[in-house]
């Protein structure tokens, strides 16, 4: 996990549609993993992500567990860049339009201290 | 409370899910993990326009504000005792990756789609745990509220 950037996340004023674009992400790819000491080369990963929420409302808690999200199941598209510097290989995937999720969700979380009495 | 680093270097190369079974996999170049090594950059809930357009892992956060135990948020203490904010997302599974924590959230897996190498071969991607998230809010860490934005993939 990592902080977003500023700029970088645009949520609508509803809290329906959301974007994230993140460029130069610096990652690691591990051919042979999960094989025990499987080697890693220094990769950058670009991608967008773009959630919109359908009309299906949905609400996951569980007060044992301290959490209540409440928000609309998403429609969820990507499209991505990886890059390897040291072997020179790039992938692009198509227009985000081709690609799916088969989940996504949308919406509010509170948790934790905040879900707490009072 | 932080997480030890050996605990998080180890986690973080469980955390492969995206690329490893999806955009590398099928290209050969193969599996791409987790994130480490960004630039150093102002604190969480700056809204310094100066801040490079660049991730930063969450465990630069241990930095700052040492003395309160820093500005890392907490995992969800149930799924994740190792601290890698990494569980699965689904129906009726909690969406965000950390604790003591109000705010927008959204998330997604189970990607599929298709995209070109540089050598002109098409490549497939997606699998079950490509999985993008994003919270946005207000997190307690450090003795005190603070505003961040944390993503996961």
């Amino acid at each position: 996990m990592t902080v977003i950037p500023d700029g970088a996340l645009v949520v609508s004023a509803d809290g329906r549609r959301a974007s994230l674009e993140i460029s130069g992400l610096e990652v690691i790819d591990q051919p042979m993993w999960p094989a025990h000491d499987a080697g890693t080369t220094p990769a950058r990963l670009s991608y967008r992500v773009e959630w919109e929420a359908t009309d299906e409302r949905a609400t996951y808690d569980d007060p044992a567990k301290l959490f209540r999200a409440t928000g609309w199941r998403a429609t969820t598209r990507l499209r991505a860049t990886v890059e390897i510097p040291s072997t020179g290989y790039r992938w692009t995937s198509d227009a985000m339009e081709t690609s799916r999720a088969a989940f996504g969700f949308i919406g509010e979380e509170v948790n934790g201290r905040y879900l707490g009495p009072g | 409370m932080t997480t030890p680093p050996h605990d998080r270097e180890r986690d973080a190369a469980t955390r492969r899910d995206f690329l490893r079974t999806g955009l590398g996999a099928v290209a050969g170049a193969a599996g791409i993990a987790a994130l480490h090594g960004c630039a150093a950059m102002p604190a969480v809930g700056s809204t310094s326009s100066s801040m490079a357009p660049r991730n930063r892992p969450i465990e630069a956060l241990d930095a700052l504000d040492v003395t309160n135990g820093g500005t890392d948020p907490y995992p969800i203490p149930w799924l994740d005792r190792n601290g890698s904010h990494n569980q699965a997302p689904g129906p009726g599974m909690e969406p965000s990756s950390i604790f003591h924590f109000r705010g927008k959230v959204a998330r997604a897996n189970d990607f599929s789609g298709m995209g070109t190498d540089n050598q002109g071969r098409r490549v497939a991607f997606g699998a079950k745990s490509t999985d993008f998230s994003f919270m946005s809010g207000e997190y307690f860490a450090g003795r005190q509220a603070r505003q961040g934005a944390f993503g996961h993939i």
